[in-house]
């Protein structure tokens, strides 16, 4: 009886100290808490996990939600994600089962949106305990603990992101490091590659210009009255004023 | 027992754990007769038969006693609007032998197939009869336009 007891002492006293909050702290009333939480998740059926409830064998459409969203994740505490997530993956089974069986016997997948829905649900639930590892970590550690990269060079010039890793030996030991990553050093050959690169993403973004001047000038040909607007957000690069003043601006005809 | 990335493992360093793991599995109808106690399945192709062992004891709660693993090579095929090759994805397939006496039998996902096939069948006979009595009213004005007809 004695824990009990200090137990509604204890919360006596903050009762006591906020009269205001009285009921934010009738939550701590002091319940005796079940170990057996109710559980809603399926009884063990091994392999037949694999495939859908049988009532849904054979439907032409099963019903079911919408994805969980992040808000919702962020609600929901470390463990119940970590649950969360084995549903999912669960589902995910069923279903990519579930539709290898109906194409295997060229039938329709019943509510094909149902792995569309999953995938997000799992994107989200991941993106959600990646912010939590951020936090974490930068609160600890100062650094985000996110796999670190750097923007890098080729061996043929062109810049991307290079995924840093661990390894149990330095680099200059590290034959078949050396070997697999190579970036870039002054080399006349790649020097010329990128030149020609460079004209060709060049002459790209002149031929696109070109492209859309010619086109907007068609497009005030056949419909003077258009909104100009809408116009200039869709083409922001093209000068209206200078289309206008195109010799290919106006009909075939004689101005009068 | 996923393909994210983790800390390099080194004698002494604390045991690897996996959280929310991103493989995945489906169990696939054997297409040639074998023993009630093998299960087919397709899995991610990163998956080892460590990883699959592990991923049934612990998500699953099937524990195998053997598995075996292959990669099947996707076919190589024309495209056929542009008629360049196009090679199919790879697909690892895993033999998994369930303990002696247990028995997975592939479960008939469309039990109803007959039944939908003889009421198409059905339909189809009866706009066939349609059709026939349309014909039989206008026997005698053939070649007539159609607003002639009945």
């Amino acid at each position: 009886m004695a824990v009990p007891n200090k137990i509604l002492g204890i919360y006596n006293l903050f009762k006591q100290f906020s009269s205001r909050d009285s009921l934010k702290w009738a939550t701590l009333r002091p319940v005796l808490i079940s170990n057996r939480a109710i559980s809603t998740s399926n009884p063990q059926r091994g392999l037949m996990e694999f495939f859908d409830d049988k009532t849904n064998w054979g439907a032409n459409e099963i019903k079911c939600g919408r994805s969980w969203r992040k808000e919702e994740l962020r609600l929901k505490s470390n463990s119940d994600l970590h649950k969360l997530w084995f549903i999912l993956l669960k589902e995910r089974n069923m279903l990519l089962t579930m539709e290898e069986e109906a194409n295997e016997r060229v039938q329709v997948f019943p509510s094909p949106e149902r792995l569309d829905k999953v995938a997000e649900s799992m994107e989200n639930l991941e993106e959600v305990v990646r912010e939590r590892n951020r936090a974490y970590h930068e609160l600890e550690t100062g650094e985000t603990g996110e796999r670190p990269g750097k923007l890098a060079t080729n061996i043929f010039g062109l810049n991307y992101f290079y995924k840093m890793s661990e390894h149990v030996i330095p680099k200059y030991m590290n034959k078949t490091w050396r070997k697999k990553y190579q970036f870039f050093k002054h080399d006349p050959d790649v020097e010329a590659f990128l030149v020609k690169l460079r004209e060709r993403l060049y002459l790209n973004k002149r031929r696109k210009h070109t492209r859309d001047f010619n086109h907007v000038i068609g497009l005030l040909n056949r419909f003077p009255n258009m909104d100009m607007e809408a116009l200039k957000q869709q083409y922001p690069d093209v000068d209206i004023e200078r289309a206008k003043r195109s010799r290919k601006y106006g009909g075939h005809f004689e101005p009068k | 027992m996923s393909t994210r990335w983790y800390p390099i493992y080194q004698r002494g360093s604390p045991q690897l754990r996996i959280f929310l793991p991103n493989f995945w599995m489906k169990l696939i109808k054997p297409t040639v007769d074998q023993p009630s106690n093998l299960v087919n399945f397709a899995c991610s192709m990163e998956m080892t038969r460590f990883d699959m062992k592990n991923y049934l004891e612990k998500i699953y709660n099937v524990k195998p006693i053997h598995i075996r693993t292959r990669i099947a090579s996707g076919k190589c095929r024309r495209d056929p609007g542009k008629g360049y090759i196009v090679k199919n994805d790879d697909i690892k397939y895993a033999y998994v032998t369930l303990p002696r006496g247990e028995v997975f039998e592939f479960p008939d996902i469309f039990p109803n197939i007959k039944e939908q096939e003889k009421e198409y069948e059905k339909t189809l006979k009866q706009s066939k009869q349609v059709f026939d009595q349309f014909l039989e009213k206008n026997k005698e004005r053939r070649e007539m336009p159609g607003w002639f007809t009945f």
